[in-house]
């Protein structure tokens, strides 16, 4: 996730053949387990217990809260992880690198239930998404932040001395060098962010922000093992698809010419 | 001498990874415990009594008591409390490794007789059912219940009870009914679930709900207290209840699962050692819900330890004498 490749851009260890299977696979394993769960699912005589949580309406409800939750993390992440990213790897703030990286390697190091009720605690008790998302976003920080300042470092200094020799100025050289040569990393650390921050929103359902978590939570309190595993099925799911859309991206966000 | 700084450092290691086991083995009651009004029994000196707990305040403080009497009465007592999760003392109790726990007529009821609704009637009922059931089909025997009722309720804080003036579920509803907006509930995904926590009270009494929000159950005490709810599901003999000024409305139309606790034994071991209920049922029968929120308190909010808090009460009643 974090080591700087010398040989080339690609951070995938299979072929290019191998990765174009894997993205058609990929979603299709997806539809195909959560589906063939659902079908079992719903063609059970479920009890009323189980159908407070088992039912289409809550269903779409958790997945809302839990996309929605999993999407204001990776706004705020990127928001806060690349510039910060690059802004200590210029010259004049790279003394600061170590201190905002061990600020994001405790974030990632403390549990994220931890963090979460700590947060919840802090701000006066309240709860809902913005509670969650927060304490997530400092949960799933450092990919990004790792990838972006590690992508920057590994641009051939060579490549910087030619944009400057051409004339181009600091900013210049950033934005149209280093920059897009760093962004392969910086999406590669983004899913990696995107996925922590899908399995960590199963636990914001404790400070009222839904999600997939209450089914799992439900399930494992009453013993109802058929609304764990919906709740189980459709996180690795919802997991799997996020990771999807980060490869996705990857694709189609990298430079042109390092595809 | 290199060797000798091994060993040492071999010996505290295994020491170090044996007590990082979830099962602490402490072979005696860590206090000098004297007979008082529990008086040592013949029969029982020198029998070995492994005592077993489930893994949260009330129920570890009430192992202690149970081995304190036990120890009162001469028995060899096995400290076994702090077990993870009800399910493992459980088979801990039905396989041997311990031989008496405390648990709740509603879990037997509902966990392990694996019925989704409790039974109608009050406390004695859900009992007479549980023990009934658990004796015929588990082999285990339930001493009589204590008045001790860890049962779900709804909360509010004092000073909202107090302004609204709000006692019961009765006095909740219809408060809720006059000012439907003030209806905003913190539940945790159990209580809304099961057909006897949230869906059976709202049949029963038939109050407004306005809005729900889902919580942990750890972090819905909080949530009453901070105002982000009016009302909480709570557990009646939390410590928090005392500590963060809570008030508890009374269930007075009884749609809540009782679950009183009492002491469960293998049916077997109870036959050879039948004094073993004199010396605990009268524990049980002196505790009270508002004694267990006030040492529960102790332990979860002053930080007292759980086998100081529970010494104090036990020599407090005069069942023993401490030194």
């Amino acid at each position: 996730m974090t080591a700087a490749v010398d040989t080339g851009f690609s951070t995938e260890s299979g072929s290019k053949r191998a990765e174009r299977i894997r993205l058609f696979a990929q979603p299709l394993a997806v539809v195909l387990i959560v589906g063939v769960t659902m079908v079992w699912l719903f063609t059970r005589n479920l009890s009323d217990t189980e159908r407070e949580t088992l039912n289409g309406a809550a269903l779409l409800k958790n997945l809302g809260d839990h996309l929605l939750v999993t999407l204001v993390v990776s706004v705020l992440v990127v928001a806060i992880a690349v510039p910060l990213g690059i802004l200590v790897t210029r010259p004049f703030a790279r003394w600061a690198a170590p201190v905002f990286l061990a600020i994001a390697n405790i974030g990632q190091a403390a549990p994220a239930l931890g963090v979460l009720v700590l947060f919840f605690l802090a701000t006066g008790a309240t709860g809902g998404l913005w509670v969650a998302a927060i304490p997530l976003t400092f949960y799933s920080l450092l990919p990004v932040l790792r990838n972006t300042m590690v992508g920057l470092d590994q641009v051939d200094p060579a490549l910087v001395d030619a944009g400057r020799g051409i004339g181009m100025s600091g900013s210049s050289v950033l934005w149209r060098i280093e920059f897009p040569l760093a962004i392969p990393l910086i999406l590669a650390g983004l899913r990696t962010s995107l996925v922590l921050a899908v399995g960590t929103a199963t636990l914001v359902h404790f400070v009222d922000a839904g999600g997939f978590g209450l089914l799992i939570e439900a399930g494992y309190k009453l013993n109802l093992t058929r609304v764990l595993i919906a709740g189980v099925v459709l996180s690795v799911g919802l997991a799997l698809i996020v990771d999807w859309l980060g490869a996705i991206a990857e694709q189609l966000l990298g430079p042109k010419g390092l595809r | 001498m290199k060797r000798r700084i091994k060993a040492v450092f071999g010996a505290a290691l295994l020491a170090a990874s044996l007590s990082a086991c979830g099962l602490d083995i402490n072979a005696a009651v860590p206090y000098q415990i004297e007979p008082a009004s529990i008086q040592p029994v013949p029969s029982l000196q020198g029998v070995k009594v492994t005592v077993g707990s489930k893994d949260f305040t009330e129920n570890i403080i009430l192992g202690y008591m149970a081995e304190m009497a036990l120890t009162a009465a001469g028995v060899d007592v096995v400290d076994l409390t702090d077990i993870k999760g009800s399910n493992s003392a459980r088979q801990a109790l039905l396989n041997g490794q311990i031989d008496m726990s405390w648990e709740y007529t509603g879990t037997g009821w509902i966990n392990y007789q694996g019925n989704e609704l409790p039974v109608p009637g009050g406390e004695k009922a859900q009992f007479d059912a549980t023990k009934a059931a658990d004796e015929s089909k588990n082999g285990i025997t339930w001493l009589d219940y204590s008045p001790l009722n860890d049962q779900y309720a709804f909360a509010v804080t004092d000073a909202y009870g107090q302004k609204n003036n709000l006692k019961t579920t009765t006095d909740m509803t219809n408060f809720l009914k006059q000012n439907p907006d003030q209806a905003v509930f913190c539940l945790e995904t159990e209580f809304t679930s099961r057909q006897d926590g949230f869906p059976g009270a709202l049949k029963k009494y038939g109050f407004p709900v306005t809005t729900i929000k889902n919580f942990g159950i750890g972090t819905i005490y909080s949530s009453i207290k901070s105002g982000t709810c009016n009302i909480g599901e709570v557990f009646t003999t939390d410590g928090r209840i005392k500590g963060l000024n809570l008030r508890i409305l009374e269930d007075d139309k009884q749609t809540f699962p009782q679950y009183n606790a009492s002491v469960t034994l293998r049916t077997e071991f109870l036959k050879q050692h039948p004094e073993l209920r004199n010396v605990l049922e009268p524990v049980g029968k002196a505790m009270t819900n508002q004694q267990m929120i006030d040492l529960c308190k102790e332990v979860d909010i002053d930080g007292k330890s759980a086998a100081e808090v529970a010494k104090n009460w036990m020599v407090g009643k005069g069942f023993v004498k401490a030194s």
